[in-house]
């Protein structure tokens, strides 16, 4: 079990992204001459900062770039933009056994409690867990909680796969014919994605990483062209299914084929009855899909509940 | 909390709000007649008509309400500015409104309210749009550097600000009809419903050419002589094809709906053009009327608008008022047996379609609607009897005045009683009931 508050390591404020990315390319580049050692266990540390300040004008960016209102609680994916770069300096530590540089984002699982205001002041931790095997390589949890004041407002457990890693025993390798096939649901609505999607993201977000940015650099790095962020899909996702959230929000989202840039992403949004623990204050259930109508194949599922 | 007016709780009318007359300029084809005309010129042009149709020059008139869909933020009183150009008398009040394509109804609704209440006696209520002289906007990035630059005070900041510009934030930014919540454009949304409905491409075609046949019969009558004046060369709404056939229109290629798995079945000609016009309707109290010997042609009776969430898949855009029909009815002991005519609004033939279907199924009417079973079903002898929007054309504001003119006529006619169903933009409709004088 990771994440007790023994090990924690108290950074002095969130790292910078860009440097994380250079230090894990040079991680890399010696593990691939054979230097340094492999570990085979994630860290038990927890890195965390506390009382981080949210930039309003940086809010009121990302805001406008994901066409929801300029409110002044904060969209819950912008809480994982603010405490991203803590989860990132843990994949960055020369101790974490995955390569960070073309790790791919598989789900993320967001448990929200309440609202949070600009004006607060955000405690962020984030560790690494249950690193098992994929099919495809090697996955681990990243867990992200923020607290305000003592009281934990918003958990965030992103799931990454590092393609062609051995760690202990293999999996049985997964054919495509085992998953069903994809039936597109009804559209309501689409997203177009111009080229330039992917740079606007990293300016509001800070998450610079190159296979975003523009299609040699995405290249260099094994994509077929830039590919649009996740987070930024998952944004839109939270902010369209659920448009004026005012208590706890709960949503995932399930990464498939990355949405090429310039691109577009046919949408379904449709709201279904919630379950059987479902109270009067609490709303439906908003299930999304995302796909490319062309390649008829999906970008991503998701849902978000509020309440 | 759902609000449901109902007749126990509507409040008695002490006064009835009655339909005088209509003008309207013929409807032009974007870049045709209307291509140099703006939105000011051509709503003073139907309000100069009026005014000359019903001797109102100099008058006085309680309130004007018109407003355009495509509003350049320059005409943000257009309706007061066509006032002030116009041979109304400079005392006259207006105001703007804007509810996407029902905006010409709702001016009705909301100036007839106003005479029922008694704050006036007279109203002009309409609507005009320019789908050529669209207001363009610089896009979203110069925006923001030219409100930067004018709030800098130093050199520096003022070179920080237009440090900011790119080449591309010089392309300008046309209007589009495209949903801000779904990106999706009317039409595509429309061929959603449409398939979901299926509705067959001859039955939008059939309803397409009777559009063309029934406005095509209404101008031989003459039925338009004295709900019309003359624009820019133009006498007939320059897209109507008299002699278009269900022939002609199987030929065409359809335009919406071809991403999906069904068959695609829009076409040009099923499916409205843009289009320029204005229409405005004088309204008044019975005794504004008799007082000024003018005519009256029918009574407003009720209105009511209503919207569905067409973001989570719950409901097709323009299916708003398919919801509010029920009530609307329900309100007013009335079933659609009780109707004469029937104005529904031809956005798309699809659009009429699905709302004739959805009232027709037991089980949507059950399950979606709460109702106890079908609605009913609308005598198609009876819909949209002078041709509607596929012939006539749209101008999205334009229209509402359009069809209050003409049932309103139709029932000083023949009598009976009158229903009116407009969609709009956003999920949301407005629909209204109109009756003859006893």
């Amino acid at each position: 079990m990771n994440g007790t508050a023994a090990d924690d390591v108290t950074l002095p404020e969130a790292p910078e992204l860009p440097t994380l990315y250079r230090s894990a390319l040079t991680l890399a580049v010696q593990r691939r001459a054979g230097r340094g050692d492999v570990p085979t266990r994630l860290p038990a540390a927890r890195h965390r900062v506390d009382r981080v300040a949210v930039d309003l004008g940086a809010l009121t960016r990302f805001q406008q770039l994901l066409g929801s209102p300029v409110r002044d609680q904060l969209p819950s994916a912008y809480i994982h933009t603010i405490a991203f770069p803590v989860a990132m300096s843990v994949l960055a530590r020369t101790d974490f056994p995955l390569p960070l540089l073309g790790m791919v984002h598989l789900r993320n699982e967001v448990h929200q409690v309440r609202q949070v205001g600009f004006h607060e002041k955000l405690d962020v931790v984030a560790f690494a867990e249950n690193l098992r095997a994929h099919p495809a390589g090697m996955q681990a949890d990243l867990v992200t909680q923020v607290d305000i004041d003592g009281e934990q407002v918003w958990t965030g457990r992103s799931v990454y796969l590092a393609r062609g890693v051995r760690i202990g025993p293999a999996m049985g390798e997964r054919h495509d014919e085992d998953r069903p096939p994809f039936v597109a649901p009804a559209p309501t609505g689409v997203w177009r994605l111009d080229r330039g999607v992917g740079r606007r993201y990293a300016a509001v977000s800070g998450d610079w990483n190159p296979i975003h940015l523009s299609g040699p650099t995405a290249k260099a790095l094994g994509m077929r062209g830039a590919i649009a962020h996740g987070m930024y899909l998952a944004a839109r996702m939270v902010d369209q299914a659920v448009p004026a959230p005012s208590g706890a929000l709960q949503w995932r989202v399930d990464f498939a084929a990355p949405v090429l840039l310039p691109g577009t992403v046919t949408t379904s949004f449709t709201r279904v009855a919630s379950g059987i623990d479902s109270g009067a204050d609490s709303g439906a259930r908003v299930d999304v899909v995302g796909w490319s109508a062309k390649r008829k194949r999906p970008h991503f599922t998701g849902s978000v509940r509020a309440g | 909390m759902a609000d449901q007016a109902g007749a126990s709780n509507a409040a008695p009318s002490p006064r009835t709000a009655v339909v005088i007359g209509g003008n309207r300029i013929p409807f032009a084809r974007a870049g045709g007649a209307y291509a140099y005309s703006s939105n000011k010129d051509m709503l003073i042009a139907a309000l100069d008509g009026l005014v000359a149709r019903f001797g109102l020059q100099g008058e006085r008139i309680g309130e004007v309400a018109a407003g355009a869909v495509l509003k350049h933020s320059r005409d943000f009183n257009l309706t007061r500015e066509a006032v002030l150009g116009s041979a109304l008398s400079a005392a006259t009040p207006a105001y703007d409104l804007q509810q996407a394509c029902a905006t010409g109804l709702e001016t009705v609704v909301g100036l007839s309210n106003k005479i029922r209440l008694g704050q006036i006696e007279s109203g002009i209520a309409g609507g005009v749009d320019s789908a050529s002289d669209a207001p363009i906007a610089v896009s979203e990035g110069l925006r923001r550097v030219l409100l930067d630059l004018s709030r800098a005070r130093t050199t520096q900041q003022k070179i920080k600000a237009l440090g900011k510009l790119r080449p591309k934030d010089l392309a300008p930014n046309a209007p589009t009809t495209g949903e801000p919540r779904t990106g999706l454009s009317m039409g595509e949304h429309q061929a959603l419903t449409t398939a979901a409905w299926k509705i067959s491409r001859e039955a939008q075609d059939e309803l397409a050419y009777l559009s063309h046949r029934n406005l095509a019969a209404a101008y031989e009558r003459g039925f338009f002589s004295d709900l019309m004046t003359p624009y820019r060369g133009l006498t007939r709404d320059a897209n109507l094809r008299a002699d278009t056939s269900l022939e002609k229109l199987a030929t065409l290629k359809p335009v919406f709906g071809k991403s999906l798995d069904t068959t695609a079945t829009m076409t040009a000609g099923n499916s409205t053009p843009l289009t320029d016009g204005a229409a405005v309707v004088l309204l008044g109290s019975e005794e504004y009327a008799t007082a000024n010997n003018l005519p009256m042609l029918a009574n407003i009776v009720d209105a009511e608008a209503s919207a569905v969430d067409f973001v989570h898949g719950e409901e097709g855009l323009l299916m708003a008022a398919v919801h509010g029909m029920p009530r609307l009815l329900a309100r007013n002991g009335l079933t659609f047996d009780d109707f004469d005519f029937f104005e529904i609004h031809e956005a798309f033939a699809g659009t009429v379609l699905s709302a004739l279907a959805a009232w027709e199924d037991e089980d949507y009417c059950k399950r979606v609607l709460g109702l106890d079973g079908a609605l009913g079903s609308i005598d198609r002898s009876k819909l949209n009897v002078n041709g509607s929007s596929l012939a006539a054309g749209h101008p999205f504001a334009a229209t509402g005045g359009r069809i209050v003119a003409s049932l309103a006529k139709t029932l000083s006619e023949k009598g009976g009683r009158g229903l009116i169903s407009i969609c709009a933009a956003g999920g949301q409709g407005v629909i209204a009931i109109l009756e003859a004088r006893k």
